[in-house]
């Protein structure tokens, strides 16, 4: 519900359907009927955030509690911040059309590096002061952040009161029960801070101290006010009894992923050594076949979207996949809805699953072998050979399909120029299969497109210590590729290595980032995600004047026994574990997937999941 | 087999979606709400709905349809309404069903109000100037059109109006020749106006009926 100085605005804006909110399923509740009031920050624009699958999952649930209201914020695009600047209109949430700075809690998902300027700009925006000192004591506007990106929450710390570690759904609650124990008692903000280090999966930056050596890498990390020395992530085990919602807020505006979707399980057991979701996500837990279909079902009647994409990490590993899409195609037919299966692996694409998913809808197919030859997919664990690919696509081909999109990465560790080419070669033979194939579509010519994004080392993977390559050498690579494309039925894109570089120096960055991030927000820093606002120039400008070396972070190989800014958290996954991966890498060996073999990465001491299935090669 | 026209109001959120997120909606609302709809035949089956005419996005619409095609020609005209609603978003409120009586072809005018008001001016000036404007043989106004930019003479698509003085904006009703052929879009007597006067003024705009070229209402 928004007021009439913002309506005045509407109409001067491009989509102005973004923000007004109204939408069917949206949850509406009496603040004086609350107790807890949090506002769920997407920091970017609704139609991305409104795809996301974690926070409908989160909205549904705090808004289960009859004391929670939780509504929904999104970064307005430029033209409208601009509106509500020149107005003087602090950022609302769509539900109340409340200011920010009326909430007790104040939520942002980290689900991308570049888009911590969007954090600091929708909090500017919203009236709330950046940093947990500047905020005061009082015990209100507390800023809460999760995600993936949380897993090294350093690069944010002085703007984040506490981070969730790993999911959410359990955590989130216990701290909002904590939040109003504490306010009946009428404890301050920074005890309340205190107590909240003592649930598991709360990291409250602010009591821990970092001391740096003379070369710049981390001397010490002490916690203080009896914080925990190790944080370990939350994570549900029984996803069969994981909260799910059974109802979506179903948008007036088209969003980028306008369709019922359903998770089917969590973690992946593959492994790529460059994969952080691979590693911080383990083990790999699934939902029953009945329980996803029950699901299925109730969102499809409650929302009225005719597509329902089944999500996961690698959908056809999926271990009843068939048995699912059997379940599901018993009434989906009749109600007319379509699945799609997006995160198809190169192997997981049978004449079986093709089958299924023909019956509904054809949609594009896209495949992720990575690299281009088989030693750098060996390097990365990919498990994928060239011979597999080959018999996808001819599968694919004879099945009608003409279309098919290949995503690579280049700057991976080890890589040469040889390898770069590869990528060209592999593009070309998936070409020459649609040709050899002999019932490929009658009169049609195949379309390849070639994708090659710039590698970034990520915490909690085994290429967690790797530099990056230096900008000039991902453009070399990146020419090389284009180089090496003969044929006109090969379309090649690329990455742009700019934010790629920026996105590295993020996501292993440590807390004198901090600086730099308050001063881009203070410049007016946005969108850097959108190459409308990106600018690496003025990045580097930020850097220099903060006194910050950005390759320090991007480029620079870190040794095993480092301290890393993030070692203090734990995933699940021994650093043990992630030094035998990288060692494995550099010697072109790989590591089998987890339904195959247990390689002792750490994670089956949560006690469930794939670690404790039986394997396929046990009897 | 049978043609039914779906009468809706689009106002509230609802004002500020374009007529594909419209489109977009309805069609959900009508595959959740189970209502024997006949759906297209193909690949991606979906239900059939049209609209005679598309309403600007900003504009409220009291008298908004939709027509669809009704497999069970004894379904009830008071279930579609029921079953709609509970399927549409807070912005779109059907509030009737009736059979298709003209083909949406036979449009020719449509009325608007609309609230004009101009930042600090009293509305007695905005009234004059609209006066003004209107009661001159031609109106000058650009429009952009599929080949850039071209000036066009809405004057002969007024076909009535009047203005009301209130409180605090000048009330302009206007019945404006509408439809696939002489459309005129009300925001372009506001550009007019906006050209003349070299100042911008804030416009609440509202269509209310359809008719035919005997104005007659559409039904």
């Amino acid at each position: 519900m928004v007021g009439k100085e913002v309506e005045r605005l509407l109409l001067k804006v491009q989509k102005p359907g973004r923000y007004v909110g109204g939408e069917l399923n949206e949850v509406i509740k009496n603040k004086k009927d609350v107790e807890v009031r949090f506002a769920f920050c997407f920091p970017d624009t609704y139609e991305v955030g409104m795809s996301h699958l974690g926070m409908k999952i989160l909205y549904s649930q705090f808004n289960s509690v009859p004391y929670i209201w939780c509504e929904r914020v999104f970064a307005p695009w430029i033209d409208m911040e601009e509106e509500m600047r020149r107005h003087d209109i602090p950022l609302y949430a769509l539900e109340s059309g409340d200011p920010l700075s009326d909430f007790d809690f104040i939520g942002f998902t980290l689900q991308y590096e570049l888009s911590y300027s969007n954090m600091l700009n929708m909090l500017k925006m919203g009236g709330v002061a950046l940093t947990t000192e500047a905020r005061g004591n009082e015990l209100k506007n507390i800023v809460v952040a999760g995600g993936p990106c949380a897993c090294n929450p350093e690069p944010v710390a002085d703007f984040v009161d506490m981070f969730f570690i790993g999911e959410g759904e359990e955590v989130d609650l216990e701290v909002m029960e904590l939040f109003r124990q504490c306010r009946a008692e009428g404890v301050d903000k920074r005890e309340f801070l205190r107590r909240c280090a003592q649930i598991e999966g709360v990291y409250v930056p602010s009591l821990y101290d970092v001391e740096y050596n003379e070369d710049g890498t981390i001397k010490s990390f002490t916690p203080g006010d009896g914080a925990p020395a190790v944080i370990h992530k939350r994570l549900m085990l029984d996803m069969d009894k994981s909260f799910y919602p059974d109802n979506f807020v179903v948008p007036l505006v088209e969003i980028v992923h306008d369709r019922a979707v359903q998770e089917i399980f969590r973690g992946c057991i593959r492994g790529c050594r460059f994969c952080q979701a691979g590693f911080i996500y383990r083990p790999v837990r699934e939902k029953s076949p009945e329980t996803i279909n029950e699901q299925c079902r109730a969102l499809c009647e409650n929302t009225g979207y005719d597509e329902v994409s089944l999500s996961s990490l690698s959908s056809s590993d999926y271990s009843q996949i068939v048995p699912l899409l059997e379940k599901l195609t018993e009434w989906t037919g009749e109600e007319k809805v379509s699945i799609s299966l997006p995160s198809l692996r190169v192997d997981g694409f049978t004449d079986e699953i093709m089958n299924k998913i023909k019956t509904v809808r054809k949609s594009g197919l896209t495949f992720a072998p990575e690299a281009g030859s088989q030693r750098m997919r060996d390097v990365i664990n990919k498990n994928v050979r060239e011979d597999e690919l080959m018999a996808t696509c001819a599968t694919a081909f004879a099945g009608g399909w003409t279309t098919v999109k290949l995503y690579f990465m280049i700057g991976l560790p080890t890589e040469t120029m040889d390898d770069v080419a590869d990528i060209a070669n592999l593009g070309q033979a998936v070409v020459d299969t649609y040709y050899n194939t002999p019932n490929h579509a009658k009169g049609k010519s195949v379309r390849v497109t070639v994708s090659a994004s710039s590698f970034v080392p990520k915490p909690f993977t085994p290429f967690q210590w790797e530099p990056q390559d230096t900008i000039p050498v991902l453009h070399e690579k990146q020419r090389h590729i284009k180089d090496s494309v003969r044929s006109k039925k090969i379309t090649f894109n690329y990455h742009d290595a700019d934010t790629s570089f920026l996105e590295a120096v993020f996501a292993r960055g440590d807390r004198r980032l901090c600086k730099t991030m308050a001063l881009a927000c203070e410049r007016g820093f946005h969108f850097d995600g959108w190459n409308d606002c990106f600018s690496l120039e003025k990045w580097l400008e930020l850097f220099e004047e903060t006194g910050i070396d950005p390759a320090f972070y991007a480029n620079r190989r870190r040794s095993f026994d480092e301290i890393l800014p993030w070692d203090h958290i734990d995933y699940g996954v021994s650093k043990q574990f992630l030094i035998k991966e990288c060692k494995k890498a550099y010697e072109n060996q790989t590591t089998p997937h987890c339904r195959l073999k247990c390689s002792g990465c750490g994670a089956a001491k949560y006690g469930r999941g794939v670690c404790f299935e039986k394997r396929q090669d046990m009897v | 087999m049978k043609n039914v026209r779906i009468w809706f109001k689009k106002d509230h959120e609802c004002r500020y979606i374009s007529h594909l997120d419209l489109n977009r909606a309805m069609l959900r609302a009508l595959h959740k709400s189970k209502i024997p709809i006949w759906h297209t035949e193909g690949f991606n089956p979906h239900p059939f709905a049209t609209f005679p005419l598309p309403l600007s996005l900003g504009f409220r619409g009291v008298n908004e349809c939709m027509d669809v095609k009704l497999e069970d020609d004894d379904y009830s005209f008071k279930e579609i309404i029921d079953r709609l609603n509970a399927c549409l978003p807070r912005g779109l409120r059907v509030f009737d069903v009736t059979e298709a009586v003209m083909k949406a072809g036979k449009i020719a005018f449509a009325s608007f109000t609309i609230k004009l008001s101009g930042i600090n001016k009293p509305s007695s000036l905005v009234c004059r100037q609209l006066k003004e404007l209107l009661d001159r043989d031609t109106i000058e106004v650009e429009k952009r059109s599929k080949k850039g930019m071209k000036t066009v003479d809405i004057k002969p698509a007024v076909k009535s109006y009047s203005v009301t003085e209130k409180f605090d904006c000048a009330e302009l009703d206007i019945m404006l020749a509408a439809g696939s052929s002489d459309n005129v879009n009300p925001n372009l007597i506001i550009t007019a106006l906006e050209n003349e006067n070299g100042v911008e003024y804030e416009a609440d705009i509202t269509r209310n009926d359809l008719y035919n070229s005997e104005l007659e209402k559409f039904r």
